[in-house]
Parts: C-alpha cells; sequence; structure tokens
C-alpha cells in the first residue's frame, strides 16, 4: 500500500504495540495480556542501521533476537574470510536462543542488510525474572522450548531422511 | 592548489567568519564550562550523603517489596504497604520499649567526657611512667598534656557540629523515604534507560556485567548493613549486662564502626573499654566487656555466623585499599566519610573486578570451543 494511505488507515493502537508484536511470535501465542505486558517489559527494542553487526561468530552470546522490522543475514566466515551465507531472517522471524540459556558463544554471524528493529530477550534478564515471577517467566520458557524442541524434531526426521538417502545411494553404489 | 589559489573574496570572508566564530564559541564554552561544573557542584552540596543513604535503604527494602509484589499487587502499592509496615514497626518498639533517652545521655556524655579521658589520662600516664621504669632511655614524653588538648578539641568540634547535623537528620529524614520510594519504584526503568544508551556492539556485555555488578551489590550492602544491626545488637545486649552506662550509643558505635573492615572494629571497642575502664574498674565486668567486644561480638557471631552467610560471596578488600579509603573518606567527609569511604571502595572494587572477570574468563566453555565457536 502507499505509505500515504497506509498512515491514514492505520489499524488500531493495540496493533502497533510491542505486546501485539511478542504475540505473534510463534514461541509467546500462548501468553495471556498480562503476561505480554510482563515481557514487554523484560525486552530490548534495539535499533539497527543497514549492514550493521548485530554479533559476530564466537562472541560471548547473552540472548536471542526476534526481527520486528528489517531483515538479518546469518553468515558463517571461513579462516581466509569468505562469507558464506547461512540463512535470510525476515520480520517475525528470531535467532540467536540457544544463547538464552547458557552463555555459549555464537556460532554464526548476524548483520542487519537494511535498517532494522529487533526484539531482545537477554539471558541475565530471564534469570532475574525468573527468581522473581516464576509463572509468568516459566510460561515463557515453556514457550521458547516448545519452539526450540519443533525444531530439533525437525532437524533429527531431516538426519534420519538423510540417513536413509546416504543409504540408498550407498546401496545403489554397491550394486553398481 | 589551482582551485585554492582561486578562492573568491567572498569565500575567504566566510572561512575566515567561519574560523573566528568557531574559536570565540570554542572559548565561550569553555570559560562557561567552568562556570557550570561550580555551579553544579554547589546545586549538589549535601545531596550525596541523602542519595547514598537512600540507595542503600532501597537495597535493603527490596527484598521484602518483592515479597509483597509476588502476592499479586502492584509494586507501587507495595512500596506503599512496607512503608507503612516499617513506621509502624518503629512506632510500636518506641511504644512498648519508650524511646531511649538520647537527649539525656547526650548531656550526661557531655559532662561525663572530661572525666573519661581524664581517666584515660592517668592510666597512661602511669604505663608510661613504668615504662620509663623499665627503660628509662624513653624521654619523658608528656602524653597527658597532648591528649587532653587534642580530646578537648574533639569534643569541642562534636558540640559544634551536633546543631548541624541535626539538622541534617531532619533533613535526610525528610528526603531519604522520598528518593528511596522512587529508587524502589523506578530503578530497573532507570537503569534500563541507561544501559540502552551504550552502543549495539557493546549492548550485550554491558547488560551482563551491570547484571553481575548489581547482585553482588545488592548482596554486599545488604550483608554490611545486616552484619553491622546484628552486631550492634548483640554488643547491645552483652553490655546491659553489666553496670556500664550509655551502652545503646556504645552499641550504635561499635555497629557502625563495624562497616569498616580490619581497623572498625578495634576502634569501636574504644571508647566502651575506656568507659568501663573509669567508671567500673579493672574487675570482673571490664573483662566481661572485652569479652562481650572481642570474643561474642567480633569472633564467633561476626567471623564464624555472619561473615560465611552474608558476605563470604563478594571478594573483600585489600588492608591497603581499606586504610586508604578511610583516609580519603576522612578527608572528604569527615568522620562519616570515613565509615563510607570503605563501603564505597569496596562498590568500585566489585565493579572493576566484575568488568576484568567478563573480559578474561566470563567464557566457562572455552575449553570447548575455538576461538570461533566451533566446537573442538
Amino acid at each position: 500500500m502507499n505509505p500515504f494511505w497506509s498512515n491514514i488507515f492505520q489499524s488500531s493502537g493495540y496493533e502497533q504495540t510491542l505486546e501485539y508484536f511478542l504475540s505473534t511470535m510463534p514461541m509467546f501465542k500462548k501468553l495471556d495480556k498480562r503476561e505480554l505486558a510482563f515481557l514487554a517489559n523484560i525486552v530490548h527494542t534495539r535499533n539497527y542501521e543497514a549492514d550493521e553487526i548485530v554479533f559476530s561468530e564466537g562472541d560471548i552470546g547473552s540472548g536471542m533476537y526476534s526481527i520486528r522490522s528489517g531483515q538479518i543475514q546469518i553468515f558463517n566466515r571461513s579462516e581466509h574470510g569468505e562469507e558464506t551465507e547461512q540463512a535470510i531472517l525476515e520480520t517475525g522471524d528470531f535467532f540467536g536462543e540457544i544463547a538464552l540459556t547458557a552463555s555459549r558463544p555464537r556460532c554464526a554471524s548476524a548483520r542487519s542488510t537494511e535498517p532494522t528493529v529487533l526484539v531482545g530477550l537477554f539471558r541475565s534478564d530471564m534469570l532475574e525474572a525468573v527468581r522473581r515471577h516464576p509463572a509468568p517467566s516459566a510460561k515463557i520458557m515453556l514457550g521458547l522450548n516448545r519452539v526450540i524442541s519443533d525444531r530439533l524434531l525437525q532437524c533429527s526426521l531431516q538426519l534420519e531422511e538423510l540417513k536413509k538417502q546416504l543409504g540408498d545411494d550407498r546401496k545403489q553404489q554397491t550394486d553398481a | 592548489m589551482h582551485s585554492q589559489n582561486n578562492m573568491s573574496r567572498a569565500q575567504v570572508a566566510v572561512l575566515y567568519l567561519v574560523l573566528t566564530t568557531s574559536i570565540a564559541s570554542g572559548i565561550a564554552i569553555y570559560s562557561s564550562a567552568s562556570t557550570i561544573t561550580v555551579l553544579l557542584k554547589t546545586a549538589t552540596t549535601g545531596l550525596f550523603l541523602p542519595l547514598l543513604i537512600s540507595l542503600i535503604v532501597s537495597f535493603l527494602l527490596d527484598p521484602v517489596v518483592h515479597f509483597f509484589e509476588g502476592k499479586k499487587i502492584n509494586r507501587t502499592l507495595s512500596i506503599f504497604i512496607v512503608y507503612i509496615l516499617l513506621s509502624s514497626l518503629v512506632l510500636l518498639l518506641l511504644l512498648v520499649i519508650g524511646p531511649p533517652n538520647w537527649k539525656g545521655m547526650m548531656q550526661a556524655l557531655q559532662a561525663d567526657f572530661p572525666r573519661y579521658v581524664s581517666g584515660a589520662i592517668a592510666y597512661l600516664s602511669g604505663l608510661l611512667a613504668t615504662a620509663q621504669q623499665h627503660f628509662p632511655f624513653i624521654t619523658n614524653y608528656d602524653i597527658a598534656e597532648r591528649l587532653s588538648s587534642a580530646s578537648q578539641s574533639f569534643f569541642a568540634l562534636i558540640l559544634k557540629e551536633t546543631p548541624r547535623s541535626a539538622m541534617r537528620i531532619g533533613s535526610l529524614l525528610l528526603l531519604v523515604p522520598l528518593f528511596s520510594f522512587f529508587f524502589l519504584r523506578d530503578s530497573r526503568r532507570i537503569m534500563r534507560g541507561l544501559i540502552s544508551l551504550s552502543p549495539n556492539r557493546y549492548f550485550e556485555m554491558v547488560l551482563d556485567i551491570y547484571a553481575n555488578v548489581s547482585w553482588q551489590l545488592s548482596h554486599f550492602i545488604r550483608g554490611r548493613i545486616l552484619e553491622a544491626l546484628i552486631i550492634g545488637m548483640v554488643v547491645w545486649m552483652g553490655l546491659s549486662l553489666t553496670d556500664i552506662r550509655y551502652a545503646p550509643i556504645l552499641a550504635v558505635v561499635a555497629g557502625a564502626s563495624n562497616l569498616i573492615p580490619y581497623i572498625g572494629p578495634i576502634i569501636g571497642m574504644i571508647p566502651g573499654l575506656v568507659i568501663a575502664l573509669v567508671d567500673l574498674g579493672m574487675g570482673g565486668q571490664f573483662w566481661w566487656i572485652l569479652c562481650v567486644y572481642l570474643l561474642i561480638a567480633q569472633i564467633i557471631i561476626d567471623n564464624f555466623i555472619l561473615i560465611p552467610i552474608l558476605i563470604s560471596k563478594v571478594s573483600n578488600l585489600h588492608p591497603l585499599w581499606v586504610i586508604l579509603a578511610i583516609v580519603m573518606g576522612g578527608k572528604l567527609y569527615g568522620v562519616l566519610g570515613m565509615i563510607i569511604g570503605v563501603p564505597i571502595a569496596s562498590i568500585i572494587n566489585i565493579v572493576i573486578i566484575s568488568i576484568h572477570q567478563y573480559r578474561r574468563s566470563f567464557n566457562p566453555y572455552q575449553r570447548y570451543f575455538t576461538s570461533r565457536g566451533k566446537l573442538l
């Protein structure tokens, strides 16, 4: 839509809020309004210019980010400095969730490709929230857990598939 | 080069104007900056102490407020509940025990102070005389004269400072609850605002270091204050068993001086011992008082019970830094500076140590990963 018209026919106030954005994320889908408000209080909104590094491979990670607007490129850098792109993430995607529970080094770098707004949820805030408000924090953690388990399940299914393919290939080779 | 030679008169004039204005405004900013710092200094005098005390109070009350918050009461209301509970507790204590007669005690102390000093001087000169008997080469040092003049000037200072400090306490009673209310309610928001100012590249590091520092600080401050309170109570109870006068004041002195590590407890027990020596003599009660100060308060309660429970998690200062902090604090804020100098030095110490730790060894998985994050 033309930006002029989209300004006039702006959606209702609630859809502009951070709470609404969080409620559209798969992991926070099941939170009620009160818990969403609580979550909106512990996340940090960060603004990035185009082509700005969010974190680099090997940094000590301290939390996950989700993209409120803009685009993020995930890439690895080889020993010789060549970059291989792993993924392009759009609005609503999230990344870096492994660092939320343990201070592991980042296994890839992230960079914004256009002006981007990220919503970060960090370990130190999460730990404090768990200590002070256990009930909503538990629900947030469960949501995260669900999404990560889904990913793990998908991964193992894919692995199974690949193993099968590999076995088939070997069989064909030995047959041939 | 060519273009520079071709600069028109108008361009030269503009350049000249820009240069002069920038130099003039630079001078103006510089001179006003010095007046601004003076203005800031005069504007903030006397605010340091109430701010510090209200920070400490908010650190102390924070767990209690959280207890009420856990009962699904909102934060502002729970702060009010804590305030009301606290003030009613103080009122109740005053009603049950009756207010300790501070004024009478101060007046009696004013009357008694010279007596105690002269008693201590007499005792010390006796010691010196015996020392001279045994070691004749010690020159006849006029200890009595020096001590009495020093104590007189010290006492005059206290007399002069008392009305001023009373006024100060009045303003503290007004300001501290107000400030600590806002600290309690908004400290998280304030700190989040400050942290979000940090550049994107360092944001995660700043957040992690802040979390570590605030955890350590809250434990340290809570631990120290609780320790001082408990030591004060123990000394009060121990002294109440004897006939010694001024037990409450001595307990306050012991508790406050306990905030200073290593040296504080020794300083805190000197007035008690002097009063005991002069009033009660070198009898069983004197030894009991010494025992209360040293054995019960310091060794058993403090070293064996309180320090392991309350502050063992936080690293302590080196004695050299403690002495430096006391001297510098004393120069800045007098006796009060001596008491708060060491805690402030410890706070700086905690901040430096956690930044250092983060930079060097925050990564506990270094053994398993290369610097590029690959699994070894």
